[in-house]
């Protein structure tokens, strides 16, 4: 136990090192060109996002659906949801300088556009302050309620207090998922503030648990990989972890497509624009990397049985698909900005990354270790059985 | 890792069985064939059938007039070319959804309380689609044309326009008939082949063993059985979600106001899924009264398909806010009209009556008294029912009948042909239902048996 304590602690001292240096370095970026670093920045803030946020949705789930993949990861998802106040945080660039990113922020421009004008009512400053307010007080209230409950009834596991807990992840589940699109259209869509889509908030919120189930497996799987903890993690927990795993490839190909067939055929001038901009310019390469990487391949992978019950694997998978979670909120986020220098922008995405994900991780892996690092006994025969299916 | 450790949460409708306890092999086997092979049919059934078969016959007889005087007795017209025909279209189809994804995804997610529902669910499936099947046929105007609709080399050298997502319905709907007949036949043979050793009459005898395919329930029969059905699993859940993702697209990639918004095909999706649990419930909870099919179709089972009509009822309703709030941020006239068209236009009562039936209504589901009481659920799976069928009215007609142009408006009204022709298709799906509750086991009675708990020793086994 204190070994893997002290090897959790060790990578946490080393991730919040690069995660301060990376910020230092990001801030000194700042001074020269405060707007570049501001975008990197909310690529950092939101690939970080969506993990917090993910592990509330999936807690939420888990304490409705029950089953054995949760139990595994639970610790995990408890965790990340205490890092909410930190990601709230890492939100305050965007309150103190929206105009940094977000062209509605500018009031000569707004002036000048009928369709700002209309749209002024949402997207203004101090709205935009209010609600990202609100929606972190929404959610870090609902984790807090929803980690509390839950360790009542671990100590007491009576049927009451079961119904308390889903009583509460029902309704919770519901607010996560509007507020979540809600959030992705402030933060994400309005970058382009023509430029609407119903889908993509269910993008969003798919991309979100998508990121989270990959973080999650990869801490399960190192976790499974340690002495003593590892008896609490059975292969049939990692099947079902892969299972989910690849309905979320899937869903995320699927929403994707969707959208880009609906768009694509009924080539409207004010919806085609924001694939123009993601299908030019070199962006259709990555979108085609992802195509092959995100979808084909770990679906691919993912169908046999063989990569989902061996942990191992199953996190090569995952952890590759993560990379590749910030390579498509690149591809979502960054077309939307005019960029003179491309290959800097990259380097201060990459830069942003390291400092929002190594501040994170470090707050994550305290949370972590601040509790115990499985969440129930070992399965019963009925959950260690090999699972028959897929 | 001293830490006291727990038991997952446990989930009391979990607890409740998805069998009454008491059951042995052979009374599971007895109950459900009895049904079938017993010689008395009730009185009840003769009825019901008769009433049915009325209503295939004012189907018959909508159909004689319009293939004799064309669709000008329906009330389309020019801004409306999609009235009932597809509305009731993508109404069937989506009832049609609960089979598949019943029988296909819960049994990939190990959700065994799908067992007793499984095969009716599968049954009413494929009378859905068949329902669903008629209207597009009819509405095609010649419809002993409709072959022109396939793809094959002619000497008029004509082909479909692929890009259209109509084409693609064409491909979706036979190919979901096809594999969920399949898949449906196959889930009968054990069951055909039970019949078969105990049918009393010859001809029956006969009947039934020539569908059984020689089932001898041999070891390697229960082999490749399960891994054909497996198999058919994997195959049918994705056909589940395509079919109407195809179907949300006949209206998304069009530019009508209110067709063409990209949340479509998971919203319709969830809409079908929602509806076709709501036919379910609305089946299941006469079904098992009149049969006496309490110990087998038990609260649990209607419990967790209220769940699911909870669920996906508030997917649907994302879909209905997100819709409205975009097409405010959007920005675009159009939408904004289309939007204030549905609130206050001439069919504004369908709209608040649908946001009534799926959004309102349904969310009594939360309480879990009203999740237990058979007449609630019973009227709330009405409910939605009638929703769905509005959304579709909703979404056909405002948007078609007042589009971009106010010089092309016109209004819609229903013909009694219209209705005769949608109340017909009802007719033809509750004579289907009727016919197959007789002669073939509503209820997997091989499946059935495995949920029976091990120690109770079988008394027989069939052969």
């Amino acid at each position: 136990m204190s070994e893997i304590d002290a090897r959790l602690s060790k990578i946490q001292g080393r991730a919040l090192r690069i995660g301060s240096v990376a910020f230092v370095l990001l801030i000194i970026s700042g001074m020269a060109g405060p707007q570049r670093a501001m975008q990197s920045w909310l690529l950092g803030f939101l690939g970080m996002c969506a993990i917090g946020l993910g592990s509330l949705g999936l807690l939420c789930l888990h304490n409705l659906t029950g089953g054995g993949w949760g139990h595994a990861i639970r610790r995990v998802l408890e965790a990340a949801t205490k890092t909410l106040p930190i990601l709230a945080v890492f939100a305050l660039p965007l309150l103190l300088w929206p105009q940094g990113l977000y062209e509605w922020a500018h009031p000569e421009v707004v002036a000048a556009d009928p369709i700002l004008q209309h749209k002024a009512p949402y997207l203004n400053t101090g709205f935009f302050r209010i609600r990202t307010v609100v929606y972190f007080a929404i959610w870090i209230g609902m984790a807090a309620l929803l980690r509390s409950m839950g360790s009542v009834f671990e100590r007491a596991p009576s049927d009451a207090n079961g119904r308390r807990l889903r009583t509460i992840s029902g309704p919770g589940l519901a607010v996560f998922g509007l507020t979540l699109t809600f959030a992705s259209f402030d933060w994400g869509m309005s970058l382009e503030p023509h430029w609407f889509s119903t889908m993509y908030g269910v993008i969003f919120i798919v991309g979100s648990v998508l990121s989270t189930l990959c973080f999650s497996i990869l801490v399960a799987s190192w976790l499974a990989r340690c002495e003593p903890v590892s008896r609490y993690f059975q292969p049939g927990q990692f099947h079902d972890l892969g299972n989910l795993l690849l309905a979320f490839v899937m869903l995320w190909a699927y929403v994707g497509f969707s959208q880009y067939l609906i768009i694509w055929s009924a080539n409207l001038s004010e919806e085609a624009p924001w694939y123009i901009h993601r299908l030019g310019h070199g962006w259709q390469g990555l979108a085609l990397f992802l195509l092959l990487f995100h979808f084909a391949v770990p679906f691919l992978l993912l169908l046999s049985r063989k990569t989902k019950r061996r942990h191992a694997v199953l996190a090569g998978v995952a952890s590759v698909l993560l990379v590749l979670r910030f390579a498509d909120l690149t591809w979502l986020v960054v077309p939307a900005f005019e960029r003179t220098n491309p290959i800097l922008g990259l380097i201060l995405d990459v830069l942003a990354i390291a400092a929002a994900g190594g501040l994170w991780l470090g707050a994550f892996l305290s949370a972590l270790r601040s509790g115990p690092l499985h969440s129930v006994a070992p399965p019963g025969p009925a959950e260690a059985q090999p699972a028959s299916q897929t | 890792m001293s830490q006291a450790t727990t038991p997952p949460p446990p989930d009391e409708t979990r607890t409740a069985a998805i069998i009454r306890p008491g059951h042995s092999l052979s009374s599971v086997t007895d109950k459900i064939s009895k049904i079938v092979l017993q010689r008395h049919t009730p009185r009840g059934w003769f009825i019901g059938l008769g009433i049915s078969f009325a209503l295939v016959m004012l189907l018959l007889w909508s159909l004689t007039v319009l293939l004799v005087k064309g669709t000008g007795i329906w009330g389309l017209n020019i801004p409306v070319g999609w009235g009932f025909a597809i509305i009731n279209f993508v109404w069937w189809i989506g009832i049609g959804h609960a089979g598949t994804l019943i029988s296909a995804i819960l049994l990939l997610v190990k959700q065994d309380w799908r067992t007793s529902i499984n095969r009716f669910a599968e049954a009413m499936t494929l009378f859905a689609v068949a329902c669903a099947g008629i209207f597009p046929l009819i509405h095609v105007g010649r419809p002993w044309l409709a072959y022109w609709l396939l793809p094959y080399p002619n000497t008029m050298d004509m082909w479909p326009q692929f890009r259209s997502p109509l084409l693609w319905d064409v491909f979706a709907v036979s190919t979901y008939a096809s594999v969920s007949l399949l898949f449906w036949y196959v889930g009968l043979i054990p069951d055909l082949a039970t019949l078969r050793d105990r049918a009393k009459s010859r001809p029956w005898k006969i009947a039934y063993g020539v569908l059984a395919l020689g089932w001898r329930g041999a070891a390697r029969h229960w082999d490749r059985y399960e891994t054909a059905y497996l198999l058919l699993a994997g195959l049918a859940t994705p056909l589940v979600v395509s079919v109407h993702t195809v179907v949300s697209l006949d209206f998304a990639v069009g530019q009508v106001p209110g067709w063409h918004a990209t949340v479509f095909p998971p919203y319709f999706v969830a809409g079908a899924v929602f509806s076709g649990f709501a036919m379910v419930v609305t089946l299941a909870i006469p079904l098992r009264k009149v049969y006496g099919l309490e110990d087998f179709i038990t609260m649990r089972h209607l419990e967790n398909m209220a769940k699911v009509m909870l669920a996906t009822g508030l997917i649907v309703a994302y879909g209905y806010a997100i819709e409205i709030f975009t097409a405010w941020y959007g920005g675009s006239e159009y939408e904004m009209f289309m939007v204030q068209n549905r609130m206050k236009g001439p069919y504004a009562t369908f709209f608040w009556a649908l946001i009534l039936c799926n959004v309102a209504i349904p969310q009594l589901l939360w309480s879990r008294k009203i999740r237990n009481s058979l007449l609630a659920l019973f009227l709330i799976s009405i409910v939605v029912n009638v929703g769905m069928w509005l959304e579709r009215f909703v979404i056909v007609v405002t948007s078609l009948s007042r589009d971009f142009l106010p010089s092309s408006w016109d209004t819609y009204e229903p013909t009694f042909w219209d209705w005769s022709t949608y109340i017909g298709t009802i007719g033809l799906f509750l004579a289907l239902l009727f016919l197959f509750i007789r002669f073939l086991p509503m209820i997997s009675i091989a499946e059935m048996r495995m949920l029976v708990p091990a120690e109770e020793e079988p008394e027989e086994e069939e052969k």
